[in-house]
């Protein structure tokens, strides 16, 4: 699904360069779930961002979907990520001043979606997510649970391939924890392929596939 | 997308009320003040521009010089040359007169004093004010025609048909009311109730057909396609040419005025008409714009101001999809939405203020809410402050990067020289060049209110000569000096406050041919001008009919005529008239010079006062006796004006109120300044009282660790102040050239003015400071005075 070649990163601070990535060679096929785990610092963040092209890398090559990345333009990338990639923050960034059913629509307006379908769609994964009840709230009137159970109905709505987590349990407590987890155990059994950032080895036990980063290289075990 | 957009907005206000008060409170008043000097503007730019043939209508106008050689321009122009334009040019299709007039209209028991004109026949068919009832084709035809405004035939006939029925003129004609004019547009020059037919002015004996007394207004319709360059050149001379071979040949050129131009550009400077009211029409147009860019300013300032706060929600979008460019559409949206929200309350504002407005300015301005002109205007008015001032918000917000906002990373730029510093300063400038300039204007006034006018207002009306006053004076004066409600009289040929007459070519001995350009001031007196008026006399003695049956032909002389005509001993001295050797003067006395025409004129004109056989006695000066009070004073006066003038309402002018409308354009000036010196001042203090509150916020961790490292509240608050109050004084030192410069071009047009003063400066200076001071203290305090811990924890 993608392929990172010789990806560095790194940022000039007076005479010195400090590298954010170095040398991140990677490969990632359609349905795997990878952990990217690695101290404060090490890059795992930056990796993620790289890899949902959010954040841009000063060498290597990207390649996502047959498609080189690092040879795209702006708009065009922007338009690769918008149709295969759905994202999960740590800190779930709703908007508060949208209820749940606003926030879950808001990437389908952005995907020019008519609105008979978006309602279709909206309901569709209100449904799945068994959040019905809570359309109306806002944001601030759910827990980080819930919040984040929004977030994910968010990053799936538009039907991505990869679904991009940093650190999706970072603010939650044990058992709301768990349930995140294992409704991305869920989801990739159905499928998707996920990558996430997190500290906890009982998460990254989840994935597939683990990633272990030092000083923003991948450490080969 | 869009309720999406919008939902955010609304929501967002609602969360954030004392934001959007701000925001809407700010741009709203700056759009009412906006739209009331628009209002006004388009009034001024609109005079006399409404009628069918406007492009074809030409005011006429003299030019000659002086003599000091410097060229000047005139509108009134002999009665003879709108005959002499229609019957000699073909290129005229029609020149018609216009000269207001006063006379005592009465019907049945109502008699009023109204303001009128004489107009000749075809003055409405060039001028085609609306009309009510009747027909504008010949209802001038006839001598005893007379044609009212609607106002004017209500007081007279109520809701009657007027068309038919007569008024009495003066007491002495009944004219047939033949039309009914609505009544006059507020943009207008034409000033009258009713119109009289110019085969009137005839009958009465006021016209005449000399050559050089310039009385009259005169319009020449052109015929279509007819150049006006080219029939400039062809009657320049025409006046020359009328009076070549005379005992006085002319020196005076005529020109044209298209009506265009003939309002807003009616200054002559140096004999070329190119200033006037569009002056003070571009400086308001000017502070329009500024208000309203200051009001956009807040907006602005504060969207970014909470930058931080929507940061997080571009970053999501951008994340889940969102170009660059739909957010800036978002926001400008969202900016367009509270200008529409602003432009409501604002047309709130005008509606509430409008009548204040109006009379401040002296106008009758109002919003015509059926006009499609206005609604296309208020769109664009609209979207164009929407557009300004969610301009820069809009990229600002939309340009971050959501790896950094979303991460929490995201802290705002503080460049050397930030966006939001210089908006403030911009803003702070402005405000204070109006307030140096509202202190200089204030100052400007009052220094000339303290100039000597040169005579006494205490106790002095005038009283226009009307009716049978004339005849009877002699009664009247002896009544009224025998009651004791008046210590003198004089009969004057006009108002002490006012010049109505001026001329030059006089000859005596030692004058030169260039002396004969000099222009005098005329004005008459019978007996007791000195005594009524109050002038010193400081040579000879005053004009006295009664005992020296030859002063009919005295004159005094002003100090400044006494200096003009370089007289050594002026009294005895001859002088005559250069056309005509048989009328000759003598000079009686000399009188210091007085403030006839304007106070801000800081040279007096050389005036000549004729005794009564060079004037007509028509306003009448009294002393009221100050033992007296002025009600029974004027009760007695009353009594005796009624008695020997019985069809005339007894009217009467006090000289000091009348000097003081001298004032009134000024005073106005000044008065608008300071209003908007205010608006831009609280405009600004919104926008820095919101900014003193995101400040405090944002530094509120670094207050809470500098109080635990043991600042002072004072230190804390002079260290907040101090980011301000620098804005403020960089806003100083850029305003004050400014305002000097501005000032000084305003003064220039007052020779009798003040010098611009240094602690002037010192003080506009002193009043922002304290006014940023006032604005900001409260956030800065509430900041100081916190406790460290509370703002700490929440890290």
């Amino acid at each position: 699904m993608l392929e990172l070649k010789g990806i560095y990163k790194w940022v000039n601070t007076g005479n010195h360069r400090t590298f954010l990535l170095k040398d991140v060679d990677m490969t990632v096929q359609a349905g795997e779930f990878i952990s990217i785990m690695g101290p404060s610092g090490s890059g795992k963040s930056t990796l993620l961002n790289v890899i949902g092209m959010l954040d841009e890398f000063n060498e290597g090559e990207y390649i996502f979907m047959n498609e080189s990345v690092h040879k795209l333009k702006e708009k065009q990338r922007s338009s690769l990520y918008k149709q295969y990639i759905g994202f999960v923050f740590q800190a779930y960034h709703l908007i508060d001043e949208l209820t749940v059913y606003e926030n879950i629509e808001t990437p389908l307006i952005y995907q020019n979606i008519k609105t008979s379908e978006r309602k279709a769609m909206v309901a569709d994964i209100l449904d799945r997510f068994q959040i019905v009840g809570k359309k109306d709230l806002f944001p601030t009137q759910l827990s980080g649970g819930q919040q984040q159970l929004v977030g994910i109905a968010r990053a799936l709505i538009a039907n991505p391939k990869l679904l991009l987590a940093d650190e999706p349990t970072g603010n939650l407590n044990s058992k709301q924890g768990e349930e995140i987890m294992n409704l991305f155990k869920q989801l990739n059994d159905e499928g998707m392929t996920i990558i996430q950032v997190t500290h906890s080895e009982k998460n990254a036990a989840y994935g597939s596939h683990i990633i272990n980063l030092l000083d923003g290289m991948i450490q080969k075990n | 997308m869009f309720k999406n957009y919008f939902k955010t907005t609304i929501r967002n206000l609602r969360r954030n009320k004392g934001f959007a008060f701000i925001n809407i409170a700010g741009l709203a008043v700056g759009m009412a003040a906006a739209i009331l000097i628009l209002l006004w503007a388009q009034n001024e730019l609109s005079t006399d521009r409404f009628y069918k043939n406007e492009s074809r209508i030409y005011e006429m106008y003299n030019r000659d010089k002086d003599a000091a050689g410097n060229k000047w321009a005139w509108p009134n122009t002999p009665k003879i040359l709108a005959t002499t334009l229609k019957n000699d040019y073909p290129e005229v299709e029609d020149a018609v007169r216009y000269n207001n007039v006063t006379f005592l209209l009465t019907q049945g028991e109502k008699h009023l004093n109204v303001q009128g004109a004489f107009a000749d026949s075809g003055f409405l068919n060039v001028f085609d004010f609306p009309l009510k009832e009747g027909v504008s084709k010949q209802c001038l035809g006839s001598v005893y025609n007379i044609v009212l405004t609607e106002k004017l035939a209500k007081k007279f006939f109520g809701n009657e048909n007027a068309i038919g029925k007569t008024v009495r003129i003066d007491s002495v004609h009944n004219c047939t009311v033949t039309a009914v004019l609505k009544d006059l547009p507020p943009n207008t020059q034409f000033n009258f109730e009713y119109l009289l037919p110019w085969s009137y002015m005839d009958k009465i004996g006021w016209s005449d057909s000399s050559w050089g007394n310039n009385s009259v207004f005169t319009y020449a319709l052109l015929k279509p396609g007819v150049s006006q360059a080219a029939f400039d050149a062809k009657i320049k001379d025409i006046t020359i040419n009328h009076t070549k071979g005379s005992s006085y040949p002319s020196s005076t050129d005529v020109f044209t005025q298209p009506l265009s131009r003939a309002y807003l550009y009616s200054k002559s400077e140096n004999g070329k008409l190119s200033d006037g009211p569009i002056k003070t029409v571009r400086l308001f147009l000017v502070i329009a714009v500024f208000i309203l860019l200051i009001a956009c300013i807040n907006f602005m300032n504060l969207s970014t101001a909470r930058s931080e706060k929507r940061a997080r929600e571009v970053g999501i979008r951008k994340v889940l999809g969102a170009q660059r460019i739909k957010l800036i559409f978002q926001f400008i949206g969202e900016s367009i939405l509270f200008s529409l929200g602003s432009f409501l309350i604002a047309l709130f504002i005008v509606k509430i203020s409008l009548s204040g407005f109006n009379t401040l300015v002296n106008k009758e301005l109002a919003i015509n809410y059926s006009d499609p002109v206005f609604w296309l205007f208020a769109i664009a008015f609209v979207l164009i402050s929407g557009i300004l001032a969610g301009m820069y918000p809009a990229f600002f917000l939309s340009a971050f990067k959501p790896v950094k906002v979303l991460k929490g990373t995201f802290k705002k730029a503080e460049a050397a020289i930030n966006p939001r510093k210089v908006l403030v300063v911009v803003q702070f400038t402005f405000a204070i060049v109006l307030i140096i300039s509202t202190l200089i204007i204030q100052k400007q006034i009052q220094h000339t209110l303290d100039r000597d006018a040169g005579y006494n207002r205490n106790n002095l009306v005038y009283i226009f000569g009307q009716g049978d006053i004339d005849k009877n004076f002699t009664l009247i004066k002896n009544d009224l000096l025998k009651d004791g409600s008046v210590v003198s009289i004089t009969r004057s040929s006009n108002p002490i406050t006012r010049r109505w007459s001026d001329s030059w070519g006089f000859i005596w001995p030692g004058s030169t041919k260039q002396d004969e350009k000099t222009d005098f001031v005329r004005l008459g007196a019978d007996a007791d001008f000195v005594k009524t008026i109050g002038v010193k006399l400081i040579a000879g003695r005053d004009i006295d009919v009664y005992n020296y049956p030859t002063d009919s032909t005295a004159v005094l002389l002003n100090e400044t005529a006494v200096k003009s005509m370089r007289l050594e001993n002026p009294v005895g001295t001859i002088i005559k008239s250069a056309d005509n050797n048989t009328e000759q003067w003598h000079v009686v006395g000399v009188v210091k010079d007085f403030i006839l025409e304007s106070p801000y004129q800081k040279d007096i004109n050389p005036m000549i006062i004729f005794g009564p056989a060079g004037s007509s006695g028509y306003v009448l000066h009294l002393k009221l006796n100050p033992a007296n009070s002025t009600a029974s004073n004027l009760a007695k006066m009353e009594k005796v004006f009624k008695e020997y003038n019985p069809q005339y309402p007894f009217e009467y002018v006090f000289a000091d109120e009348s000097y003081a409308r001298k004032f009134d354009d000024t005073r106005r000036t000044s008065k608008l300044s300071s209003l908007f010196a205010g608006l831009t001042i609280f405009i600004s203090c919104l926008g820095l009282f919101a900014l003193a509150a995101y400040s405090a916020e944002n530094r509120l961790k670094e207050i809470g660790v500098r109080k635990v490292l043991g600042a002072s509240v004072f230190s804390i608050t002079s260290l907040m102040s101090k980011d301000f109050l620098k804005l403020v004084i960089i806003s100083f030192a850029i305003a004050s050239p400014i305002a000097w410069f501005a000032m000084h071009k305003w003064l220039d047009g007052y020779s009798y003015r003040i010098a611009i003063q240094w602690w002037i400066f010192a003080l506009a200076g002193l009043i922002s400071v304290l006014i940023a001071s006032a604005t900001i203290i409260f956030h800065v305090l509430r900041a100081a005075i916190a406790n460290p811990v509370n703002s700490l924890r929440t890290e």
